[in-house]
């Protein structure tokens, strides 16, 4: 499934470092594709993605798509920021679980008011000048609050 | 045989803003602040310098100029330790890691006495600069910090779930700073001691939504040390004095957050080492007269009063509210006024927690006494609770 993409202007104000290992998820990302790395023993996936698996420590492990589409645990709005991230503030991060069962924290987008606490969401490209990042965009559902 | 560990003495200075700025003329500096509490500590204890086998310091903030500061501080007291000497990190844990650590070190018997201590200074960077570096703990620091979470951003949404999961309101929440400020307003050591009503709390701007400036962390100096000996010196002593009765530990082997979905705001970290230490001192939380928890905001004083059973899970923000939890009440919690209004030096923070445990415990509290009390807890974590290091502490005369 390809990702929607949103473009921001200027550069990441804190960008990821890359590995040789990590490269696939952000190169995968660049194409506006949500992937992570998946156990062949135990078959669970595991986020961040990791050469091994933190469950069972196989190595034997594959990269795969991991689901956009998630539940809102919970959220917040920073309006007190570090200082790499003043020109964004006040900005919205959120803790999501995603259908496929992992839980990730990221910037929440597309919301204006409330917490979205249950609201479904799914996972964007947030293309800046440098790469992308992505975020969880709160969707129209009946659920919204 | 083991050996029984007590603290016998325990003295700080106020938290606030002590630190210079870096271009003051006359700078105070960390180690002429904390010779001042040692020199007092051990003189209240009532011991010599002689008398000391180990020195346990929390390792500084990277503001502090002075590298290796452990050993320079035994240099500038002339301090020898035959036990060890080390300095102790482990981000808002440290304080509790350096009790535990010298309570250790007593309790091996390579020391009959030990000093806790640590001195913490960052007030003078700029709040915008230091989220900086406190930013790089939040998470992975390629897949979570490039979002600009800080520490308090993930206490924020443990406040947001807990008012879903058990409808409680923002008032309810609010009340814990309200209560934190009037057990202040008793306490010499605290930062902020004018008292504050819930409308002035939810009045201020707002930091982390739904978190305001008062029910989040000040920015606080502190220096503090504690005096631990064997009981056998306790006893000599002929005064009263805490003994350690139970200690317990969990990490969850999470970092910030779990990646396989959990209940958050459990607090399971807490839970299980409120009850190993519970265990291991041979109480229930039913026993505890007074407790002094580790809790940056105020939704986490709800959540670890929760965790280690002191309230009903999903009513801490109610017991706050009608003062179960407050001076007077059923189990008064943070008498010292807590992180939010005693102040938050983070890795000296705990050590105030045990000098708040040893005026209630020796009954030398004055105003904020809690009468009668026995038996004190502490705790302090890693993360969002994802660690949670928890001592039970009792008064023996």
């Amino acid at each position: 499934m390809t990702l929607a993409s949103i473009q921001v202007p200027g550069k990441r104000p804190y960008p990821p470092r890359v590995s040789q290992f990590t490269r696939t998820f952000w190169d995968a990302l660049a194409e506006r594709r949500l992937v992570t790395t998946r156990c062949r023993a135990c078959s669970r996936a595991t986020f961040p993605p990791k050469p091994f698996c933190p469950h069972c420590w196989s190595d034997e492990i594959k990269w795969g798509p991991l689901s956009p589409r998630g539940t809102v645990y919970s959220s917040t709005v920073m309006h007190a920021v570090p200082a790499h991230f003043q020109h964004e503030a006040p900005y919205r991060v959120g803790i999501v679980d995603l259908d496929d069962g992992i839980r990730i924290a990221t910037r929440l987008v597309g919301i204006d008011q409330g917490f979205a606490v249950g609201a479904r969401a799914q996972i964007v490209v947030l293309s800046y000048d440098d790469g992308p990042l992505f975020a969880a965009k709160i969707g129209t559902d009946p659920n919204f609050r | 045989m083991s050996v029984q560990v007590t603290l016998v003495g325990a003295a700080a200075v106020p938290c606030g803003r002590i630190q210079s700025a870096r271009d003051a003329p006359l700078q105070v500096l960390e180690h002429e602040i904390l010779a001042g509490c040692v020199i007092e500590a051990l003189r209240e204890a009532g011991l010599t310098k002689e008398s000391v086998g180990a020195l346990i310091f929390a390792h500084p903030r990277p503001y502090t100029e002075q590298r290796y500061f452990g050993t320079f501080m035994a240099n500038y007291l002339r301090l020898k330790a035959d036990g060890l000497l080390m300095e102790v990190l482990g981000n808002g844990m440290t304080g509790g890691l350096v009790f535990d650590q010298a309570a250790q070190v007593v309790a091996s018997g390579r020391a009959d006495v030990a000093l806790a201590l640590g001195v913490n200074f960052e007030s003078a960077i700029a709040s915008p600069e230091h989220m900086v570096l406190t930013m790089r703990a939040t998470g992975d620091l390629d897949f979570h910090v490039p979002f600009g979470f800080t520490p308090i951003s993930w206490y924020a949404m443990d406040a947001v779930r807990y008012m879903h999961e058990f409808g409680v309101t923002r008032r309810q929440i609010a009340a814990v700073a309200v209560k934190s400020r009037m057990h202040a307003a008793l306490n010499p050591l605290a930062q902020f001691r004018k008292p504050i009503t819930v409308d002035e709390v939810l009045a201020q701007r707002p930091i982390v939504e739904p978190l305001g400036l008062y029910e989040v962390p000040p920015r606080s100096d502190g220096a503090a040390c504690l005096v631990l000996a064997r009981e056998e010196v306790a006893k000599a002593l002929g005064r009263p004095y805490l003994a350690l009765k139970g200690r317990g530990f969990h990490h969850e082997g999470a970092h910030q957050i779990s990646e396989v979905p959990n209940d958050m705001i459990a607090l399971g970290a807490a839970e299980r080492a409120g009850r190993a230490a519970y265990a291991e001192a041979g109480i229930e939380a039913a026993n505890v007269d007074v407790a002094e928890l580790y809790a940056p905001c105020t939704i986490i004083e709800i959540l670890v009063a929760e965790a280690l059973r002191l309230v009903p899970r999903g009513r801490g923000a109610a017991a706050a509210e009608s003062g179960e939890t407050a001076l007077g009440g059923r189990i008064p919690v943070n008498t010292s006024g807590g992180l939010l209004s005693r102040g938050h030096p983070p890795y000296v923070t705990p050590l105030y927690s045990f000098v708040e445990l040893a005026e209630q415990l020796r009954q030398r509290a004055g105003a904020r006494q809690v009468k009668d009390a026995a038996i004190g807890i502490t705790s302090c974590e890693l993360g969002n609770y994802n660690a949670a290091l928890v001592h039970v502490m009792e008064a023996r005369a």
